[in-house]
């Protein structure tokens, strides 16, 4: 067995030099896809008409799409079209320019805000007609009702899985390196083109993931404990 | 005969059984009355080993074991010649009522499909039940359910089949027709340890009636003496909390 | 417009591409078996408890839940050949640096099972309210026969739908074997446009493909699913 612990180390500071161009795409990803995954989940639950049924047609497709597959197949179109887009609207800026990590972006929110918005229609199923009836007997609008009463209470239905979707999402940027954007394991990869020492790189690489992930881990437990508070009964007799 | 002696059961922190003893004769109807948290429902279960005393002796029948240090081979034993009637009814959720009455007669007493099919159809026409038997637990109501799990019961020929509040998780109106079922078991001969609220039924229905409070036996006797003239202070202030004052003489 | 996408080299290039799909279903079924085998005794072997076991456990499934497979699968491919290449050798006469890649693929994916689902299998056999067991201790039923007749049938039909979704899940992830060069489907769309020039009608293609066989097995899952909820709806 004859691995390389000298190697290992660079693998491993590379790696952690290219840690926030991960964090970056799974945090910012991640909210925007909260945030666009709740305005499906809600249009659907609510059953605006046309656009619910078109929404509801688009998710369960998109969903069949590997990230993998949705990655190149994005940077191929934007490679093939950028060109005629560019002049058609009158942008400068030359396709070398732009950061492939923005078709990253677009991908990863594309699918993380369909997965999202399953797991918020399923919350919205956890929470009883009555919450919704209270708040309109009360005189709250719709709307009010929905933030004021029905979101807080979907919190910390959510929670459980918004920790598994997050760890997805982390992983899930990984792939991003195959549209030629230096993250955590290209980024491990770099001092390996001169040793020739992949594995040190790869599992310097896991290292660094496994890590992040059990930070993610750590964060949710706390996020549990905080938001589940009026759920807990007080023990009688 | 059942008795055990010196039961003591602690949850954590919490001792629920101090020292309890119990006789239980053969062909004997007893009931265990107490109010939440006196550890009636824990007795119970110690006696098939649901829970496991810290403490205690047990004869059933003609063995006697060691609460403490009880083997695996006991145990099945005094679970192949009783059964439980649980709260919540406890029928399994994937099998049909037939199939729940059947289960214990081919798994447990290893009886053919054919008889133990006989055997269970006869169980649940018995407690009325028999045009129910395709379905599944969740089809049934509550009362329903509970029937069925009194016939399983009673399809096992147990020595003694024991009851932990058989009616406290049904709908009022439920609760009469499942009663008037435990009364033909009862009327049967075979011997029962109930546990329940219900005060007239134990007036009907028992032989003995022990009152248990925090843990201990505070007393027993025939229900006449234990409902109409109770000699502990702890049991005459239980049963006016539920007897009207107007029905109950010292 | 014209020039990038040709109905003509899609209609040529489909079949093509479509025939690799046998590499996926390979992967998939393979990796899923062997992966549930071992799922179940990761499962079990939570359950019980076990002073050692239960951290070595807990330390494997927390690495194959926090890291992405493809670095595992670059592991597995770089890392098995250096730290077992000798023992093959010598035990079996077996070269681990000839062996085909899709192996390191799988028993990357089948480790990854075994996590994922024994998780999976856990929570399902923990979600079988205790009252079932105690209803099978109390007719005299052994702790086995109680766990085999009663626990297991009903966390089975909790464990259907996750596992449902798990399974389509690895037959995505069988979009990043090409990356060790294996020919599926996206490794011959791949290969073919570098080949021919004209890339798009390619990944069209497996897109189309993986789009279809996903919902394919998604209905297929929700039908199996409909089918088992005897006993669970109620009839009035």
């Amino acid at each position: 067995m004859s691995f390389n612990v000298q190697s290992f180390i660079e693998a491993l500071r590379s790696a952690f030099k290219y840690a926030p161009v991960t964090l970056e795409l799974t945090v910012i990803t991640f909210l925007v896809s909260l945030v666009l995954g709740t305005v499906i989940a809600t249009v659907r639950h609510y059953r605006i008409p046309v656009i619910s049924q078109i929404l509801g047609v688009f998710v369960t497709v998109y969903m069949g799409l590997p990230m993998m597959v949705a990655l190149i197949l994005y940077n191929l179109l934007f490679m093939t079209f950028y060109n005629d887009f560019a002049t058609a609207l009158n942008i400068s800026t030359p396709i070398s320019e732009i950061n492939p990590i923005y078709i990253g972006f677009f991908a990863l929110i594309l699918g993380q805000s369909c997965s999202l918005s399953e797991a918020v229609r399923g919350a919205f199923r956890g929470i009883e007609k009555i919450q919704y009836e209270a708040g309109y007997s009360i005189g709250l609008s719709k709307i009010k009702t929905l933030y004021r009463i029905i979101f807080p209470q979907m919190v910390p239905i959510l929670l459980p899985g918004m920790q598994n979707s997050l760890i997805g999402l982390l992983k899930a940027s990984n792939l991003v390196s195959a549209i030629a954007v230096t993250e955590i394991m290209t980024g491990a990869l770099l001092p390996s083109l001169l040793y020739y020492s992949y594995l040190e790189s790869y599992v310097a690489a896991a290292l660094v993931y496994w890590i992040i992930g059990i930070g993610i881990e750590v964060l949710a437990h706390f996020a549990e404990k905080r938001s589940g508070q009026y759920l807990r009964r007080i023990n009688s007799d | 005969m059942i008795e055990l002696t010196g039961v003591k059961k602690a949850f954590g922190k919490q001792e629920v059984l101090k020292d309890v003893s119990i006789k239980v004769n053969d062909g004997e109807v007893v009931v265990i009355l107490g109010p939440s948290g006196s550890g009636k429902t824990t007795f119970l279960r110690c006696i098939n080993f649901l829970e496991r005393a810290e403490q205690g002796k047990m004869v059933f029948g003609d063995k006697i074991l060691d609460l403490k240090h009880v083997k695996k081979r006991d145990i099945l034993y005094v679970r192949r010649h009783s059964a439980f009637v649980f709260q919540n009814y406890g029928l399994f959720a994937h099998k049909t009522a037939l199939q729940n009455v059947m289960e214990g007669l081919t798994q447990v007493q290893k009886m053919n499909k054919a008889e133990a099919r006989k055997i269970a159809e006869d169980a649940l026409s018995w407690v009325g039940l028999l045009d129910k038997k395709d379905f599944y637990p969740a089809q049934l109501s509550g009362g329903q359910q509970q029937r069925v799990g009194i016939a399983r019961a009673v399809a096992l020929k147990p020595d003694v089949i024991l009851f932990d509040e058989p009616t406290s998780a049904l709908d009022p109106e439920l609760v009469g027709e499942t009663l008037e079922v435990i009364k033909k078991v009862a009327k049967m001969g075979i011997t029962m340890v109930v546990v329940t609220h219900e005060m007239s039924f134990a007036e009907d229905v028992a032989d003995r009636v022990i009152f248990m409070d925090g843990g201990v036996v505070v007393e027993e006797g025939k229900p006449g003496e234990i409902f109409y003239k109770p000699k502990e202070e702890r049991t005459r202030q239980f049963l006016s909390r539920i007897i009207p004052q107007d029905a109950y003489v010292i | 417009m014209g020039s990038y996408f040709s109905a003509e080299r899609f209609i040529n290039v489909f079949p093509k591409i479509i025939s690799c799909i046998s590499v996926n279903f390979h992967i998939v079924l393979w990796s899923m078996l062997l992966g549930t085998i071992l799922a179940i005794f990761v499962a079990i072997l939570r359950l019980k408890e076990i002073p050692v076991v239960k951290q070595i456990l807990g330390v494997y499934i927390s690495f194959m839940r926090g890291t992405p497979l493809l670095v595992q699968m670059m592991i597995a491919f770089y890392g098995i050949p250096l730290v077992l290449g000798n023992v093959f050798m010598n035990l079996f006469g077996i070269n681990l640096n000839r062996v085909e890649p899709v192996v390191f693929v799988e028993i990357a994916i089948v480790l990854n099972e075994g996590a994922f689902l024994g998780e999976i299998f856990r929570g399902a056999i923990t979600a079988v309210p205790a009252l079932q067991t105690e209803a099978g201790y109390s007719i005299g039923m052994t702790g086995a026969q109680t766990f085999f007749r009663i626990v297991l049938p009903q966390a089975f039909k909790v464990a259907l739908p996750h596992y449902g979704v798990d399974f389509v899940g690895v037959f995505q992830n069988t979009s990043l074997v090409f990356t060790l060069g294996v020919v599926d489907v996206l490794g011959k769309a791949k290969t073919l446009g570098a080949a021919t020039g004209h890339t798009l009608e390619g990944y069209l293609a497996a897109t189309l493909i993986y789009i279809s066989f996903s919902l394919l097995l998604k209905g297929v899952f929700l039908f199996i699913e409909k089918n088992m909820k005897n006993g669970s709806a109620p009839a009035i």
